[in-house]
């Protein structure tokens, strides 16, 4: 068969509703489109990990303690699973998780422009919970039909701890806001800290060509304005209601177009951050990580030989 | 293949309950069995219970054809071999003014709730 005649099979499959498995015959481009997308995705989680790291030893209490644990542990995992998705996508193009991994070091793979922000309060560490994790979510959601089966069985896993983090978060700003009103301020300002990189988070508004291709494959069925829109509709009622204040004065719902209308975040600011890991903490975790990939390697290569050697 | 540096991919398995099978949960990679087993635990049973974990390397598992649905295609109508075949049955007891007898309620009966004769999940941790 032609290579036309399989992509147009291919196609068909798609456009079936049909899951695609990691061993399936698959147009390169679906391939590559899937694995940008899960590498982001992978190492996003690893590196969502370390903001709220940042506040395991300084957690207010010990069921804070523990929890926040819990939830680091959960990131690290996602990242493990999504990792390994990647991986057998990546096999073809002769990359393991070494490889994957050291993309993340180099700079050749981006991750969310919210991990690389600082968390210098523990409101931030429950903001975080709370809107990041809720973000995060509805993104995650939104792809768990997603036209690849290994990803979509990865993100239903996800999904379910997915479902603890959101209440975790809940759980520390609510306590806040019904704290003191110095606590109540420290809400407020980690708010304020947020609320672009939440923005932002979502992606243009324009569906780029790439963004095209993958909702042509159905590697995800929604555009990046449909979630941001539905993050709106979920949490602003929200974050009012704890008689916080959004810091944008133009943030309204339009009846008349059914949507919400709200300042633009600074698109070429936090572009450069993701880029080139230019923010203010991207530097300082990704040597952290650069640590404990190179320094423990000579540990991961001596388990290797030392099966190796049992074997015999 | 020789002098390979990487991890190994392990498929993991888990076994809820004893009186469950074994369910594909997903996969990891490890060095040896040993660390896969550890790995499973902490990737996948940070909340569930289970009582047995399998590990088995991806090469020692032989599958069918994933995209050809043809395998398991089912020429034939295959009512006979089901439940859903016989509902007529029910039909034809009220003849004899009796009803269908159905596998459920013989369980229920020999298992009532209130005796707490049911399997209890919580205790076969041990
Ligand atoms: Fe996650
Ligand atoms: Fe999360």
């Amino acid at each position: 068969m032609n290579q036309d005649a399989r992509h147009a099979q291919f196609m068909e499959r798609i456009e079936r509703g049909e899951k695609i498995e990691a061993t399936d015959w698959m147009p390169d481009e679906y391939r590559k489109l899937l694995l940008k997308l899960i590498h982001m995705h992978g190492v996003s989680e690893i590196m969502g990990a370390f903001p709220e790291k940042e506040w395991v030893p300084k957690a207010p209490t010990l069921k804070r303690k523990l929890a926040i644990m819990a939830k680091v542990q959960d990131e690290m995992g996602h990242g493990q699973l999504l990792l390994r998705v990647a991986e057998d996508l990546a096999a073809p193009l002769g990359k393991g998780r070494e490889e994957l991994l050291d993309d993340l070091l180099a700079g050749r793979v981006k991750f969310h422009n919210v991990f690389h922000m600082e968390s210098p309060t523990w409101a931030d560490a429950g903001v975080i919970g709370w809107l990041v994790d809720g973000a995060a979510i509805i993104n995650q959601a939104a792809l768990l039909d997603t036209s690849y089966a290994p990803y979509a069985r990865v993100l239903k896993r996800i999904c379910a701890e997915e479902s603890f983090h959101m209440q975790h978060g809940e759980n520390i700003i609510l306590t806040l806001a019904r704290g003191t009103k110095g606590q109540r301020q420290m809400l407020q300002e980690a708010v304020d800290r947020w609320w672009e990189s939440l923005l932002f988070f979502f992606g243009p508004v324009e569906v780029t060509p790439a963004a095209q291709r993958m909702i042509d494959y159905r590697i995800r069925i929604k555009t990046n304005e449909e979630l941001r829109q539905q993050f709106l509709n979920k949490y602003v009622p929200r974050i009012r209601s704890l008689g916080l204040t959004i810091p944008d004065p133009h943030l309204r719902y339009d009846e008349k177009q059914k949507k919400w209308l709200y300042t633009q975040p600074d698109w070429e600011k936090f572009g450069e951050i993701v880029r080139y890991n230019r923010g203010p903490k991207s530097e300082e975790r990704i040597g952290l990580r650069r640590f404990a990939h190179e320094e423990q390697r000579w540990v991961r290569e001596a388990m290797v030989r030392a099966h190796k050697m049992q074997a015999v | 293949m020789a002098d390979r540096r990487e991890y190994e991919v392990f498929e993991v398995f888990v076994r809820k309950k004893k009186t469950d099978a074994h369910v594909h949960v997903g996969s990891l990679n490890a060095p040896s069995p040993d660390i896969a087993l550890t790995t499973a635990r902490e990737n996948f049973l940070r909340r569930e219970n289970a009582v047995n974990l399998w590990v088995v390397p991806r090469g020692e598992i032989h599958e069918t054809p994933c995209d050809e649905g043809d395998w398991f295609a089912r020429e034939l109508d295959r009512k006979y071999r089901e439940v859903s075949g016989y509902s007529e049955n029910g039909r034809l007891w009220k003849t004899y003014r009796e009803r269908a007898l159905y596998l459920e309620e013989i369980v229920q009966d020999l298992h009532p709730p209130s005796q707490g004769n049911r399997p209890r999940p919580r205790r076969e941790r041990t």
